[in-house]
């Protein structure tokens, strides 16, 4: 996808490094339609200056009205204003922009320019000022899509950093948030903030976020992809370390549980971490639920887990080597359903499985009322068909069908992504040895799990690496009158207790 | 990352080559589930010193159930040369639901049957034993089977209702093997079969299935059977009955009662030496009345007590016939020494002599209790466990105190 640039990086056009001035800013813009270089001559008469800006990241209204027009009127810029004098009356309030940044570098100014501003280049002195005066035109704060609960509040982060920052800000009203940014991006420049509670984060869990943001390499930050290999300790396994949400009270949640999270200008979520198995099975309803139905449904989410890994896996293993621990009156109608097959049950459940996922698949990439469509087409009739066609026997379509249902609660698409590809070599291995094989498999599959750490805090917390006791804050949720205190695992700051 | 990848395709592929291969797999217990041929009941019976093995599958509803039979030396032979006729299909035996042996072949070598299901790691544990009387047990499960009355499920649904109604239990072979290995002796439910004369469905097979009491095993082989009213008596000492209906006769009616509570009590008697004396047996029965042939006020309380007394006398017979047959035959099937040893296990350890040479001559003192709970009488609402507290509290006391 993106390889690691070791290119040097090539100077920024025929102006030269270092020297601003007009030649060169549209040298290094040339061949770009939506650039624009306009003179303008000071006080109408006077000194004749560049004005440079893109068209589209800039507000025309604003520029016309906050800078060109002071820039033209007499009375602010008389004739003999020299260059010097200019800027400074720039910079000391003669344009209404309420961002002014004195430019001297060829570089910033380009970045500047391409951050919103526009840039009033003198060309004789080898000086920019740039005035900020970004468009509005961004997407307005909206109720989130993918995590839509009932009882929650109804704003979700958008692309546009200074909004999602802003909404945290309206969230948490306490001075120790700090927000950290970096760009990231060797072509892109994307920002990236890191946002944390000073005091209730580990500051050793935020240095080394600031050291693997800082060391992310890329030509373009444009997805969440890349700042979360970069993010995590293992970007090898296909179990997601870092948690990502739409949902500002999620984030500040997290937040004040002791975690830090990670903004990108331009991706409508956010990162949160480090993250834990435990974590990727909470949904945002279990705080706005009671803690009884809430731990329920916890509990029935870690249930679903054991299903969509282990049920496949289970059919293949107990109708191939292990028919003795099938019920006789299920094993008679087994035994019937199969006369007719003439796949062996290996095959017929890995073909099930891929019919699946294959459906799935076309179920999301279509748009979405024909994707329901084949959804609905495939799941009813391509499987009643199958089945009356003795292509495959029913219980293999219940079994796969019951262990895709289950892999549809998991609240995190990545986490059931990685427990799809489990099941996938848990059949495997299920095929090629039986329960000893599932029994294998599951011993790997632990075995990884437990050797995931992410900022030294274990994958499986609480299921590794704690007291027994710690179990019951993955498995259930308590009532908000009993005080809690903050994950142990997580190695919080001075104070570690917190209602929340 | 690339060398453990490659560790794992060498061994996977090292795995296909080592021989023990059989299609996809390496494991020999590969089965393909639509050769299987479920094998639900086992008959073995004596023919001339060797062993016929006669088994009755299934394999669903499409197919009809099917008999395979074949003589040998040895059950495991038999059962294993049974794989050959199964024509191209695998008899499993792992659900085998329930065993039924000849009367003569388990005089002589019940053992080595009990051994198969013991060692052979296809067998349950938890199947049920039946010895079967007045014939062979192929005989009888044959006459069971009728057009749409598979002989496996006549069985079953006798196995499963017989503890229910009160006519006997069918033992596992799990627990005859482990009262064999711990006390030398088991239980086992016999059955023989009926012509059926009444045959409420035409799809029935010719016999029925009843049951013929219990036999008494040892290592040697049967040592004797039991008849019904020491049957009934053994049964209630080892709490194996779920319920019970019985007809009581009181005065010029015949109440049917259906006995649904059960508490059995056995404690030792040591004289001053230490020597075991007797054993007292207290059973305490709950019924309700569910019929009542003639007239009578089954709400008024003589007539309730008169039946309590009667249903008591008739349960204490019982016992004492079992106990007396146990005591006859210097078997302790009663597993009497079981409940000393859970009782006064101290004393009966230094007890001079063996309980074995004591139980001929021990007094058992048997006491029954019955008490009728429903009479389903319209003046006569269930006494509640409430209703008698509110009503004598002092008196629950006191006797509560002297239970303990």
């Amino acid at each position: 996808m993106f390889r690691k640039n070791t290119e040097k990086p090539r100077t920024p056009g025929p102006g030269g490094a270092g020297t601003v001035s007009a030649a060169g800013i549209a040298g290094v813009f040339r061949d770009c339609y939506d650039f624009e270089l306009r003179k303008l001559r000071l006080g109408g008469e006077g000194l004749e200056v560049a004005l440079a800006f893109v068209d589209g990241l800039v507000s025309g209204g604003d520029i016309s009205e906050q800078v060109i027009r002071p820039l033209t009127e007499a009375r602010r810029f008389p004739a003999g204003t020299t260059a010097q004098g200019a800027m400074e009356s720039m910079l000391s309030g003669s344009v209404y922009a309420y961002t002014a940044k004195k430019r001297q570098n060829l570089e910033e100014a380009v970045d500047d320019i391409l951050n919103g501003y526009c840039a009033v280049i003198f060309d004789g002195e080898g000086v920019a000022v740039t005035f900020e005066v970004k468009t509005d035109q961004r997407r307005s704060v909206e109720a989130p899509k993918e995590e839509k609960v009932v009882k929650g509040s109804k704003d979700a982060f958008v692309e546009t950093m200074k909004t999602n920052t802003s909404l945290v800000r309206r969230k948490l009203h306490n001075p120790h948030l700090k927000i950290r940014d970096f760009s990231v991006g060797e072509k892109s420049k994307t920002a990236l903030t890191l946002i944390y509670i000073e005091g209730f984060t580990n500051p050793e869990m935020v240095e080394e976020a600031a050291k693997r943001i800082s060391a992310i390499e890329c030509e373009g930050a444009l997805n969440s992809g890349i700042i979360e290999s970069g993010l995590v300790d293992n970007p090898r396994s296909p179990f997601p370390q870092v948690l990502h949400t739409e949902r500002v009270d999620k984030f500040c949640l997290n937040l004040l549980e002791g975690r830090f999270g990670v903004l990108v200008d331009g991706i409508p979520f956010g990162f949160l971490a480090p993250g834990t198995f435990s974590q990727f099975l909470k949904v945002p309803e279990d705080h706005t639920q009671h803690f009884l139905v809430a731990s329920a449904l916890t509990l029935l989410r870690y249930f679903s887990v054991a299903l969509t890994l282990l049920a496949p896996a289970f059919y293949v293993a107990v109708a191939m080597y292990h028919q003795e621990m099938i019920p006789t009156r299920l094993m008679l109608s087994m035994i019937e359903a199969k006369q007719q097959v003439p796949f062996p049950t290996a095959m017929e459940a890995l073909m099930m499985l891929l019919a699946f996922e294959l459906l799935q698949e076309a179920g999301i990439r279509l748009p979405s009322p024909i994707g329901e469509t084949v959804s609905i087409i495939g799941a009813l009739i391509v499987g009643q068909s199958a089945v009356e066609a003795s292509v495959v026997s029913p219980v293999v379509v219940v079994v796969i069908a019951l262990a895709g249902i289950a892999g549809y609660t998991m609240p995190n698409q990545d986490l059931g992504a990685a427990l799809r590809i489990c099941r996938f070599i848990l059949v495997l291995m299920a095929i090629a040895l039986g329960m000893f094989g599932i029994s294998l498999g599951c011993a790997l599959l632990v075995y990884h799990l437990a050797g995931l750490e992410s900022y030294g805090v274990p994958y499986m917390t609480p299921f590794a690496g704690s007291e027994g006791r710690e179990f019951s804050r993955a498995l259930l949720r308590r009532s908000f009158q009993v005080k809690r205190d903050r994950e142990p695992a997580l190695r919080t700051g001075p104070g570690g207790e917190a209602k929340l | 990352m690339k060398r453990a990848a490659a560790i794992m395709l060498a061994l996977s592929l090292a795995l296909g080559l080592n021989g023990c291969g059989s299609g996809l797999t390496i494991f020999s217990n590969y089965r393909r589930l639509e050769n299987i041929e479920l094998v639900r009941t086992v008959t073995a019976d004596a023919e001339g010193g060797d062993i016929t093995a006669t088994v009755y599958s299934d394999a669903g509803k499409e197919s009809d159930p099917r008999m395979y039979q074949r003589t040998a030396s040895s059950i495991g032979v038999a059962l294993g040369e049974l794989q050959l006729m199964a024509l191209g299909r695998v008899a499993l035996l792992s659900h085998t639901e329930n065993m039924l042996i000849g009367e003569e072949l388990a005089a002589e070598s019940l053992g080595e049957c009990l051994d198969y299901v013991e060692r052979y790691s296809e067998m349950r544990l938890d199947t049920g034993l039946m010895i079967v009387r007045e014939g062979t047990a192929r005989e009888l499960v044959s006459g069971l089977s009728g057009p749409d009355a598979p002989s496996s499920d006549v069985i079953k649904g006798f196995a499963d209702n017989i503890s229910r109604a009160g006519q006997g239990y069918v033992f596992s072979c799990r627990e005859i093997i482990a009262s064999l290995c711990e006390n030398g002796y088991a239980l086992a439910m016999c059955v023989a079969g009926e012509k059926a004369e009444d045959k409420l469905f035409e799809s029935r097979g010719e016999l029925d299935i009843r049951p013929r009491g219990l036999a008494v095993l040892t290592a040697e082989g049967i040592s004797g059977f039991l008849d019904d009213e020491e049957t009934t008596g053994a049964l209630l000492v080892l709490s194996k009955y779920r319920s019970k209906d019985m007809d009581i006769p009181v005065g010029d009616t015949v109440v049917t009662l259906d006995l649904d509570g059960f508490e059995t009590q056995v404690r030792p008697v040591f004289d001053r030496e230490g020597a075991l004396r007797g054993m007292k047996i207290k059973l305490h029965v709950s019924a309700n009345i569910i019929n009542l042939s003639g007239t009578a006020e089954v709400s008024r309380r003589d007539y309730r007590e008169r039946a309590q007394d009667e249903l008591s006398r008739e349960l204490r017979e019982a016992i004492e016939a079992a106990v007396g047959r146990s005591q006859e035959m210097g078997i302790d099937f009663l597993d009497l020494r079981g409940f000393a040893a859970r009782a006064e296990p101290i004393k009966l350890q230094d007890m001079p002599g063996s309980f074995e040479e004591a139980l001929p001559d021990l007094e058992v003192e048997v006491t029954a209790e019955s008490s009728i709970r429903r009479t389903y009488d319209i003046m006569d609402p269930p006494q509640t466990a409430k209703d008698k507290e509110v009503k004598n509290p002092w008196e629950n006391l006191i006797e509560s105190l002297r239970d303990s």
